[in-house]
């Protein structure tokens, strides 16, 4: 007697269909998972048997064979206990046969039988959805994240064995899970707020228009002035996700098994700082079976590379793809995934590498030519990816302690937020960062004289086309944030001044 | 090897003594005195040389077992392939007998460029050294382009040693200025070191020429340098320092300068800047001040001197005139001066883009905006 349930399977973020297949056969008794498994579905074996027993379910004493379909798919962690549990009672007839038709299932079993949870529910929940599954059973803890799942297919959460399969026998009712509010963050949810920086006119500025246009960032400074806690502030700056983009966020950080379970919807823009120690599979995905990387996870949010000359160079390079095309393919083997990858990238350095060059209150202690070796490395392969760049400057007595007080994160937010409008007003759709070249120059129109300026700036500052771009899409963002129809002299001249370091063939 | 060399073409012993030189990674300058010329250490046998050197054992054997026929040839050949000549050997002009005149010239030159150019500039323009520390201020380093930017226009040729830092900023300075310099390497030329100049050789050897005494493979090595100093000062007329330390290389320029009878120059530091204790101190020995192309001109007499100065673009009007009068009396972060004026960082910004552009204004250390040093007077 063969009994079958689908079960959803993660190839990165995409998703696949395995035939979960249960056989009871004649013979000693056995139990024997086959299907490309890993270590963790062998292990199923073990957890089945006990989470049956101790949900006062047989385990049949026959040879039971389970064979998870297609075979060349390597199936990985313990999310088809429940498929596989489920198949087996189907099997032997202690649940009726019929009442598996159209249903998947997934999820991981505890001894007792209890459900655990598992990453990825929400790209399941799609899958399922798709391919018109009339039923999906996930474990009770990621019910609410299934129900984001637009479309036809019925989340059944199940807390027990027990609980799943009374639910598809009809002897019990399904409780709906609730489907998660779309409430925009708190004031104290936005994270760390701006009025904590004091001084630093420049850098707040840069951070805003970055925030206005999607820009990148290179900020350079010594040590403790501020860099860290500036960029923690960005992602406050930029405008609340929109339900879709909080879809797309949460789907990724489901597949990483980052979902709080406590709040299922990930409304905050992501804030992700690797250390510099990490690999270039760390960085931008990779693994056996895929896994988003950082630059994945911070998509629609902030990554932000502190220390970013001491990144390994290869890591850095690997950066090309995601930040020119918004995504990243990794192939493995026979697997091959494709990961968005849309952050805005923070990267800040020191001076130098004992970080004092320059700093009054300090002497720099690198002998010389070391201090031009390593800003050559910060304008190797990321420097072409910046836009912007600003010096973060230690702050002497007077400026930590008097002052005014700053500006909140709200206000600043709110400037960035008309940016968004006017930019939105004027038909473009997409943040200034992402124009090409041809449409950089026709939402940045100069004048006579803005054209003349440009071509100064281009001979005396040996500025290539790619550095003009970028000058002229930043020069877009200030004149929005200025509420200026067209670009003008102070707004292309600001953009200059902000203009990220030359790259390797020019900046 | 006993048969007694033939008496050589022009450079022969130059060529063959750096060769050995490189051979035995010593410095035979002491050597060549004791024999009494280039010409006669050379005319040494194997034996003999080793003599005069005091060779160990090993090193002796070294030489003996050196065919320096074959090596010759070999060499010829290589630094033809590597675009190099032998100055003073055919066809290429000898050094400025300037050079000659110092204590201790070097036995051979090595040029790699357009040694003929340099050669005919050397013998009929001023020639200034301009040297300094490897690590200036910001400051230093826009003083030394623009000072020998303002040299070359005024039709002199700029020395130095192709080190980072100053050095590298003169060179730059005359090159920008559309003109051609000379630069002195404290190793062979193939060895392209400094690695962090590449570029820079590269626009010396289309515009003037890259020197060196060392046979081409001839590694860097700390003594070299100091050496190397004695031939920027020797090819030079007058010697500028512009920002050195206390310890710093540049000095021991001026000191062969000064040994070679030739002016110093000294551009003063402030009293509590480290940077400069060196310059400081040489004007306190009695180097004259240099503030800028003038002091130059007026310190060597040199009939090759022109008039034409460098017009520096002009300031400009209103909010950008202001920030830049600030930034005269000292250098200033964004915020300082935002703060000082009243204006936000976005309008201060924008007025230092413009600055910037011009060449009034540079980014410096300690994230300040420096107003830029102008040596055109």
């Amino acid at each position: 007697m063969v009994s079958t349930v689908v079960s959803p399977a993660l190839v990165g973020l995409d998703t696949a269909t395995v035939q979960v297949e249960v056989d009871l056969r004649a013979g000693l008794p056995a139990f024997s998972v086959v299907g490309l498994p890993d270590a963790a579905v062998s292990e199923a074996r073990e957890r089945v048997r006990s989470g049956v027993l101790n949900q006062g379910f047989a385990v049949p004493a026959r040879r039971i064979v389970a064979n998870l379909a297609p075979a060349d798919l390597r199936k990985s962690g313990p999310q088809y206990d429940l498929p596989i549990a489920l198949a087996m009672l189907a099997a032997s007839g202690q649940i009726p046969a019929g009442c598996l038709a159209g249903v998947g299932a997934v999820g991981e079993l505890a001894l007792d039988g209890g459900v655990r949870g598992v990453p990825g529910v929400l790209a399941m929940a799609e899958h399922a959805a798709r391919r018109g599954w009339r039923r999906l059973v996930v474990p009770a803890p990621n019910g609410p994240e299934g129900a984001l799942a637009a479309g036809e297919v019925e989340i059944v959460p199940a807390a027990t064995l027990r609980d799943a399969a009374e639910a598809l026998a009809g002897t019990r009712p399904v409780v709906r899970p609730a489907m998660p509010t779309f409430d925009a963050p708190s004031d104290d949810a936005r994270g760390p707020d701006l009025t904590e920086v004091r001084g630093q006119q420049a850098a707040r500025r840069a951070l805003e228009v970055a925030a206005a246009g999607f820009h990148s960032l290179l900020m350079i400074g010594p040590p403790g002035g501020g860099k860290t806690m500036l960029a923690r502030r960005l992602p406050a700056l930029l405008p609340p996700l929109a339900v879709a983009e909080a879809i797309a966020v949460t789907r990724i950080h489901s597949v990483a098994g980052l979902i709080d379970p406590g709040r299922p919807l990930v409304v905050r823009r992501p804030f992700r700082a690797p250390h510099h120690s990490i690999s270039v599979a760390g960085l931008v995905g990779g693994g056996r079976t895929p896994r988003p990387g950082e630059v994945t996870l911070a998509h629609l949010g902030v990554l932000f590379l502190d220390e970013v000359c001491a990144f390994a160079p290869s890591v850095l390079d690997a950066l090309r793809q995601p930040l020119e095309q918004g995504v990243i393919d990794v192939v493995r083997g026979n697997t091959a995934a494709r990961f968005p990858a849309r952050p805005l990238l923070v990267c800040a350095g020191n001076p130098c590498p004992c970080g004092h060059d320059g700093d009054p209150g300090r002497r720099c202690v690198c002998p010389p030519g070391r201090a031009e070796a390593y800003r050559a490395r910060l304008s190797g392969p990321v420097a072409d990816r910046l836009d912007l760049r600003v010096d973060v400057p230690r702050l002497d007595r007077d400026e930590l302690l008097g002052g005014a007080a700053p500006e909140s994160s709200a206000v600043v937010a709110a400037r960035v937020r008309q940016a968004i409008a006017r930019r939105v007003a004027r038909g473009q759709v997409i943040p200034n960062a992402y124009l090409g070249p041809t449409a950089a120059r026709e939402a940045a129109a100069l004048d006579r004289r803005g054209l003349g300026l440009l071509g100064r700036a281009v001979d005396r500052l040996a500025l290539s086309a790619r550095g003009v771009d970028r000058i002229l899409r930043v020069a877009r963002t200030v004149a929005d944030l200025d509420g200026a129809e067209g670009v003008g002299d102070a707004h292309l001249l600001e953009a200059i001044a902000l203009r990220a370091p030359a790259g390797p063939e020019g900046s | 090897m006993t048969a007694r060399p033939v008496p050589s073409r022009v450079g022969e012993a130059g060529l063959g003594l750096a060769l050995v030189a490189d051979l035995l990674g010593r410095d035979l300058q002491r050597a060549a005195r004791a024999a009494g010329s280039p010409a006669a250490l050379w005319a040494l046998d194997a034996a003999g040389m080793a003599r005069l050197l005091r060779l160990d054992a090993e090193d002796a054997a070294r030489l003996a077992g050196w065919d320096r026929r074959a090596a010759l040839t070999a060499a010829r050949v290589h630094l033809q392939e590597h675009g190099a000549t032998l100055v003073g050997a055919a066809g290429a002009p000898a050094a400025p007998p300037r050079l000659g005149a110092i204590y201790d010239p070097p036995l051979a030159l090595f040029a790699e460029g357009d040694w003929r150019v340099a050669a005919a500039r050397m013998a009929e323009s001023p020639v200034i050294a301009v040297v300094g520390s490897r690590r200036p201020s910001a400051a230093g380093r826009a003083f030394a382009r623009e000072l020998a930017a303002a040299l070359t226009a005024r039709g002199a040729l700029v020395v130095s040693g192709l080190a980072l830092g100053v050095d590298a900023a003169a060179h730059e300075g005359a090159l920008d200025a559309g003109g051609h310099t000379v630069a002195v390497l404290g190793a062979g030329l193939a060895h392209g070191y400094p690695r962090a100049n590449a570029h820079l050789r590269a626009r010396i050897r289309r515009a003037g020429c890259l020197l060196s005494e060392y046979w081409l493979d001839t590694p860097p090595a700390p003594w070299r340098f100091p050496a190397r100093n004695r031939i920027v000062a020797g090819l030079a007329h007058a010697v500028v320092v512009v920002e050195a330390g206390a310890r710093s290389g540049a000095l021991i320029t001026a000191d062969f300068a000064l040994e070679a009878g030739r002016p110093v120059l000294a551009v003063p530091g402030a009293p509590w800047s480290d940077g400069s204790e060196g310059c400081n101190a040489l004007i306190r020995a009695g180097a004259a001040l240099c503030c800028g192309v003038d002091d130059v001109v007026a310190e060597v007499a040199h009939p090759g001197w022109r008039d034409d100065a460098a017009v520096p673009a002009e300031l400009p009007e209103g909010f950008p005139a202001e920030v830049h009068a600030r930034l005269r009396e000292a250098p200033r972060r964004v915020d300082e001066l935002a703060g000082a004026l009243g204006r936000d960082a976005a309008s201060v910004s924008a007025a230092l883009a413009l600055l910037e552009m011009d060449g009034h204004v540079l980014r410096g250390e300690g994230q300040r905006y420096w107003a830029t040093p102008r040596a055109a007077r």
